[in-house]
């Protein structure tokens, strides 16, 4: 935890004297968190080093969407739970993820596998509604997903790691 | 030099006033009380309410007339068919998430969204409910609740707890629909750096903010038989609890006080002015003790429970400059279970000590470990065992607390007779009212400090250059030959200026008066709703005038305190004042490690 807190101190520093300081600081500080998120004892580094109160700092990470509470997997897969894409069978694709996993979503609908390798979640509407059922992985769309193209594509993705 | 003026029009009538005016200002002068609901005067215009519009001829859009300031040639329409509407949609928007339980709401009848909602003719939304869940009450704290389903996101609360007193205990956190006001990861206001000063709670529009209430458990301690149930009530109580009983703002309701306190069922009404004069000589030989035997200044009241758990949290390393006298509340606690108890040959255990208070944070103080001492005084005599132990205070009431209370029994207030407090631990001084209103600590500590140091009469007792006015006042006092520089500071953000100073190592005062709410005591988080500045002074100018009125006005003066000295305490100081009057503080830290 030392090293970690000398390198948040580094980050800060950096960036203090700068305008918006602190976004680009929370941004840094996620973006070198081994599982990519801002936990809670590195958020109160920030907002010492910072001299900025925990309340704003908290009020920051929870506005912007890009920011994670919760440590992320190294794949992320992102499922549309919009009502095209609910009526086009996400339902049934969120559920064969999960067990291909063997995780649940929390109450904030978000699951991560205990070695890290994935983060599932949903969205309310990824605004691609023509192409439902629409599924995100590490950022990259996924239209009219089917059950055997979303086996494939975790199965390639668990295996590469495997492989390596 | 005077500011230029503007000229405008409102509802076809010519108003002048001075540029910046706000136009929700300008209206008022015109005779129009603009609807409003997310805007407080010196404290937050957030602008999101939209409440507050009105028509301008030449803008297209509506106007929202708390953000704005007026132009020259402005014409402006406060009630047009259009404005109409859309307050009205504006204020359903906000209605349909929220709950309506006015029956059973602290605020039903004070309620600024309940009386919009009735003004407006507003009896139901036409909108859907849109939040999904409820969300959870923060009942950490010892002092409030927050409710954040009967939140209206206006801003209020986060504007005056970091602008007014710079905690930021709390912000506007998520966005969209999931917008609350919160704290830190949603830990909690226990947690957090809270210093339950409770002004969230006064400005709070709706029922989202309130203390956290004893009210039951001080009906039941009442209505048990076995127990002695001694009442203290602060000074700024006679000054503010007229107002929650229908009589005007800051009458002066000592008599009736101590009437409707009795009539409540207390077995013994007694005064924390009677405490406030024992703070008093423990603090001024405090000082004199510092300033002769070269102690750390300046020193710093104690008496203002929010204040410590600001200086705890932000600033510990300046614990040092507190005084260590505990607060008059306090003192009270001590001094009726050891002093009070033997004298009346009660059973201190059968004793409970109730305060009403203007202040939620003295609910945190009367809960802190290190405060109690009437237990130890009797464990050190041999009597009891441990698991008897019982604390100084027990319950806090607020102001608002007191008056629901008194409104359950349906007592006529306004037609009480005046009542005298009882004896001893009910006589006081003028000194004693004065710690109602910022500076009062301070005069009455000169009072005393004065006489004891020169052994002269004091003639001039009014220190004025101290009483209510700016945040931040000072004045040097001649004590003798010599000076004294003594500094006075109310809200927690005026008394970070002052702590910055000595950190600095710049301060030039000796004393220094900190009160942690606004104008003092009077402006506490208890206090009835609305405490606005104009209530504030009115409420200080009736501590004045008791203070002129009271037949003796130094603390050292009063008989009862002299007797406590002289029978049980001996001298200001001396060993069992340590014992029972003073305490001491928690290094806290704004972060945690
Ligand atoms: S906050 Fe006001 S409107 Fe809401 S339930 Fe309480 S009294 Fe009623
Ligand atoms: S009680 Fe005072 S310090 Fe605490 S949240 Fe409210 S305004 Fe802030
Ligand atoms: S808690 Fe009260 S003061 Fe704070 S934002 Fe909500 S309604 Fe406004
Ligand atoms: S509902 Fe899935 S993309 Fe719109
Ligand atoms: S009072 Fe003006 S926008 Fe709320």
């Amino acid at each position: 935890m030392n090293d970690r807190a000398n390198e948040i101190a580094a980050i800060v520093s950096k960036h203090r004297e700068r305008h918006g300081a602190l976004l680009s600081i929370l941004e840094t500080v996620q973006r070198t968190n081994e599982h990519n998120y801002l936990p809670k004892q590195e958020l109160v580094m920030v907002a010492k080093e910072l001299g900025v109160p925990l309340s704003q700092v908290y009020s920051v990470v929870t506005f912007y969407a890009f920011f994670n509470l919760k440590a992320q997997g190294e794949h992320v897969i992102t499922v549309c739970r919009g009502t095209a894409c609910h009526t086009r069978g996400s339902k049934p694709l969120l559920d064969k993820v999960l067990h291909m996993l063997g995780i649940e979503l929390d109450e904030d609908g978000m699951a991560t596998t205990p070695d890290y390798r994935f983060t599932v979640h949903t969205v309310a509407c990824f605004g691609q509604c023509a192409l439902a059922p629409v599924i995100a992985i590490d950022g990259v769309i996924h239209s009219m997903v089917t059950e055997e193209k979303l086996t494939t594509m975790i199965e390639a993705l668990s295996a590469h790691k495997e492989g390596a | 030099m005077d500011k230029k003026m503007v000229t405008l029009s409102v509802d076809g009538k010519t108003v002048t006033v001075p540029e910046g005016t706000r136009i929700l200002d300008a209206c008022k002068v015109a005779g129009i009380k603009v609807p409003s609901l997310c805007y407080l005067e010196d404290v937050s215009a957030h602008g999101s309410c939209g409440i507050c519009v009105v028509e301008i001829e030449g803008f297209k859009r509506l106007v929202r007339s708390c953000l704005h300031t007026v132009q020259q040639d402005m014409v402006i329409h406060t009630h047009t068919d259009r404005v109409m509407r859309a307050r009205k949609l504006n204020l359903e928007l906000l209605l349909a998430n929220h709950p309506l339980l006015c029956t059973t709401c602290e605020r039903n009848l004070n309620c600024e969204l309940q009386s919009l909602a009735l003004q407006l003719g507003v009896r139901e939304s036409r909108f859907e409910r849109t939040k999904k869940s409820l969300l959870p009450i923060d009942s950490s704290s010892s002092s409030i609740i927050r409710d954040p389903n009967a939140c209206i996101l206006c801003n209020r609360c986060v504007e005056v707890c970091a602008k007014v007193q710079e905690v930021h205990a709390i912000e506007m956190m998520g966005r969209g629909l999931r917008t609350t006001v919160s704290t830190f990861f949603d830990e909690g206001l226990a947690s957090s750096v809270c210093t339950n000063c409770g002004q969230c709670s006064l400005v709070c529009p709706t029922g989202a903010i309130t203390e956290k209430s004893h009210e039951s458990e001080v009906f039941d301690a009442i209505a048990d038989p076995n127990l002695v149930v001694l009442v203290q009530t602060a000074p700024a109580i006679r000054v503010g609890l007229g107002e929650a009983m229908g009589l005007g703002e800051g009458s002066l309701v000592t008599g009736k006080m101590v009437s409707a306190l009795r009539t409540l069922g207390f077995d013994r009404v007694f005064d924390t002015q009677f405490s406030a004069d024992l703070t008093i000589m423990e603090e001024s030989h405090e000082l004199i003790h510092r300033l002769t035997s070269g102690g750390t200044l300046p020193m710093i009241t104690s008496c203002s429970p929010g204040w410590i758990k600001f200086i705890e949290t932000f600033y510990p390393e300046q614990l040092e400059h507190l005084s260590s006298c505990k607060s008059p509340q306090q003192m009270f606690g001590s001094i009726a279970k050891t002093y009070y108890a033997e004298r009346a040959g009660i059973d201190p255990r059968k004793i409970r000590v109730v305060s009403i208070m203007p202040c939620t944070a003295k609910k945190f103080e009367a809960g802190r470990s290190e405060i109690d001492s009437a237990f130890s005084y009797w464990r050190e005599q041999g009597s009891f065992t441990d698991d008897e132990y019982f604390c100084d205070v027990d319950y806090v009431l607020t102001t608002r607390e007191l008056a629901r209370m008194l409104q359950r029994i349906g007592i006529d207030f306004a037609h009480l007779e005046e009542g005298k407090f009882d004896d001893p631990l009910g006589q006081s001084t003028g000194s004693a009212v004065l710690f109602g209103a910022t500076g009062g600590v301070m005069e009455a500590a000169l009072r005393t400090a004065y006489e004891t140091i020169t052994k002269t009469t004091l003639d001039d007792l009014e220190f004025e250059q101290i009483r209510i006015g700016e945040g931040i006042r000072e004045a040097t006092i001649m004590i003798g030959e010599t000076p004294l520089k003594v500094a006075v500071a109310n809200t927690l953000a005026n008394a970070r200026v002052l702590l910055d100073q000595i950190q600095e190592g710049k301060s030039p005062y000796a004393f220094i008066e900190v009160m942690a709410c606004p104008d003092g005591c009077i402006g506490g988080g208890g206090q009835p709703i609305p405490s606005t500045k104009e209530i504030r002074r009115k409420r200080a100018m009736s501590i004045y005038e008791e203070d002129r009125g009271m037949p003796i006005r130094k603390s050292h003066e009063n008989p009862s305190i002299q007797e406590l000295y002289t029978s049980f305490l001996v001298q200001p100081l001396g060993h069992l004042s340590h014992q029972l009057l003073h305490t001491t503080y928690v290094k806290r830290g704004e972060y945690p490690d």
